[in-house]
């Protein structure tokens, strides 16, 4: 393609020019990676910390609606959620929908849980407690507790309990004591404290207790089902959609961890609408430089691109020409800045502080390579748009007269 | 002999606000096949408004012109461009060289920009026009690396590129030296003679003017009859 070789040879003609403008777009390009990294890890920073120890979807039994039977439309009909206070609400066929959940993709792991409020009683203290039943192998499926214990051990047994330090320095209780179990069914039973754990959030540790699912099920009054079922996702940013799709197959109501977290939500979503308006900047200035550069070009070889016209070059030859000038610069300053951008980003990654923490959490694998050089590609070429109709329009007759 | 150039009633008016100049005032040329011809006039005369003209580079208020058989004052810009491409060549004052190119492409370029690309024909024409204008070994040399009267062989070698029917030449020799500007006028002359080309040079040279067939003289717009003009432009 001749246009594409005149384009070259226009940009290689004045190699320092074209450096510049070059290495201006790749600038653009770098900050903008490092911005959607630095927005995307911290999207995941907070995500994995608010998720790291609680699920990424919850199953719990739904609440009956009544079903309104169609009738008269002219006659106005409502509708009332019917809470059973005669019926205990619980996933009865919790086996096979735990079934039903590990055959889908994506999942990493799953909780049945029996959960409710107790009181354990240690001689004259009392505190409550919340209480979560689950099977012993499962115990570190969803809050990681065995990696977490400062005292003894994480075998559940049929009478063990593990408590947070908080909680157990509440009641002066230390691993291996006995301590009396009081669940809001009335059910109640000595047990021993197996380990104590310290996750670093007070809520876990000053306010829950594990036991194994067969030891909750008399103390709660469920001798079949459970209360809910806890999930854990590869993806946590999947959890909405999977939470649509476990209730519409399970009829059961799925919540994603977004819905217990909306203040987390609404802060990721204001950055991200932050780390938006960046990058729009970042582009914007990208197209101006291309736009300016061009335009400058353009001029300068006014009379050339006259003598082209004299000779009955199309004006479309000349607009290929200066908007291929732009593909070639975005391409360029995008894959440059890509690379740049990329060594920026694990620079900064690679960084610890004392603790062995990564000051920034910033995440190189996602800083939007390709969306940036698809943008800015598209962005120089349109920039190139003025410059290239405007040379096209030369009067030969006026550049050869110059 | 053919035709090759045909204008009739030829008018130029330029407008600038209320104020009407009338530039060219009803002006009839005709050039045969194979002719070489010099327009000459005094500066505001209106001989280079009338090569624009003639060169499709300038619509005229007025007339009709037809080279090498066509009607070419109906036609849009575009097919007025691909006409000049094809049909006519120029030499300008100054060599208008493309200075990122090599003597090779800057010849090449007419017939290259439409095909997109260089073929190995264009090539081997390019390069035996070089030859023809005595640069063959000037061939990848960059365009600014040779000197005025080289560059203007090569401007002529470019005109020459899409063998057009004729060749419309502006002050060629106006800015060389004696030495090249007597070089170039051999060269036009070569073309002329060996190949037929037609040619029609604006000039303010005697020494050009006389080394033509005939000369057309434009005295005040108006196309003056040999017999009455003076053998020495202004």
């Amino acid at each position: 393609m001749f246009a594409l070789k005149v384009a070259r040879r226009y940009l290689t003609s004045n190699p320092a020019q074209t450096v510049l403008l070059v290495t201006g777009v790749a600038l653009g390009v770098t900050v903008f990676i490092f911005i959607t990294a630095l927005i995307e890890g911290l999207a995941v920073r907070l995500t994995d910390e608010v998720t790291a120890n609680s699920a990424h979807v919850s199953l719990e039994p739904a609440t009956r609606l009544a079903e309104i039977l169609p009738g008269d439309p002219a006659v106005r009909t409502e509708g009332v959620a019917l809470v059973s206070t005669f019926q205990r609400r619980q996933i009865r066929a919790w086996r096979s929908t735990a079934e039903l959940i590990t055959r889908q993709p994506g999942i990493s792991a799953l909780s049945p849980q029996i959960s409710g409020n107790a009181f354990l009683v240690k001689g004259e203290a009392v505190q409550p407690v919340s209480v979560t039943g689950l099977e012993p192998e499962g115990l570190d499926a969803i809050t990681p507790i065995t990696p977490n214990l400062v005292a003894g051990q994480g075998a559940l047994g049929a009478d063990g309990l593990l408590i947070g330090t908080q909680l157990a320095e509440d009641l002066g209780l230390t691993a291996g004591q006995p301590v009396l179990l009081r669940t809001d069914r009335g059910g109640e039973r000595l047990l021993t404290v197996r380990g104590v754990f310290k996750t670093g959030l007070q809520s876990l540790d000053s306010r829950v207790a594990f036991l194994s699912l067969q030891t909750a099920r008399p103390l709660f009054d469920l001798p079949e089902g459970v209360t809910n079922i806890e999930i854990k996702l590869d993806d946590p940013g999947r959890a909405r959609e999977v939470a649509d799709f476990l209730a519409g197959a399970t009829g059961l109501r799925a919540t994603p961890w977004q819905d217990k977290n909306l203040n987390l939500e609404d802060a990721l979503e204001a950055q991200g609408r932050t780390g938006t308006l960046i990058q729009i900047f970042s582009l914007i200035s990208i197209i101006i430089g291309v736009a300016s550069a061009l335009v400058l070009s353009a001029y300068r070889r006014r009379s050339e691109v006259g003598i082209m016209r004299a000779f009955g070059i199309s004006g479309g030859f000349i607009v290929a020409v200066f908007m291929l000038q732009g593909l070639l610069i975005g391409l360029a300053g995008g894959l440059l800045g890509c690379v740049s951008g990329y060594g920026l980003c694990s620079f900064l990654a690679s960084l610890t502080d004392a603790e062995g923490n990564a000051p920034l959490p910033i995440a190189p694998e996602r800083g939007g390579y390709v969306a940036v050089l698809i943008l800015t590609t598209i962005g120089a070429v349109l920039a190139s748009a003025f410059p290239a109709r405007s040379a096209s329009r030369i009067d030969p007759l006026e550049a050869i007269q110059q | 002999m053919s035709r090759v150039l045909q204008a009739r009633g030829i008018v130029m008016t330029f407008r600038n606000g209320d104020e009407e100049t009338e530039v060219l005032r009803g002006v009839d040329v005709e050039l045969a096949t194979g002719e070489l011809v010099a327009l000459v006039g005094a500066s505001g005369s209106g001989k280079s408004t009338l090569l624009s003209i003639l060169g499709l580079l300038l619509r005229p208020t007025a007339g009709e012109i037809e080279i090498a058989g066509q009607r070419v004052e109906g036609m849009s810009e575009r097919a007025r461009a691909a006409f000049r491409n094809q049909r006519l060549g120029f030499v300008f004052q100054f060599h208008h060289l493309l200075p990122d190119f090599t003597a090779m492409e800057n010849v090449a370029f007419p017939a290259a920009a439409p095909a997109g690309g260089i073929t190995p024909d264009m090539r081997r024409r390019a390069l035996s026009l070089l030859d023809r204008v005595g640069l063959a070994d000037r061939a990848d040399f960059p365009a600014t690396r040779l000197s005025g009267g080289q560059k203007q062989r090569v401007a002529i070698a470019r005109a020459l590129m899409n063998k057009p029917d004729l060749i419309i030449a502006d002050e060629p020799t106006g800015n060389l030296d004696l030495r090249s500007a007597g070089q170039v006028l051999d060269l036009m002359g070569e073309v002329n003679r060996e190949d037929g080309g037609t040619f029609l040079i604006c000039t303010h040279d005697e020494h050009v003017a006389a080394r033509c067939d005939r000369r057309i003289q434009l005295v005040d717009g108006r196309v003056q009859p040999q017999d009455e003009g003076s053998d020495h432009p202004d």
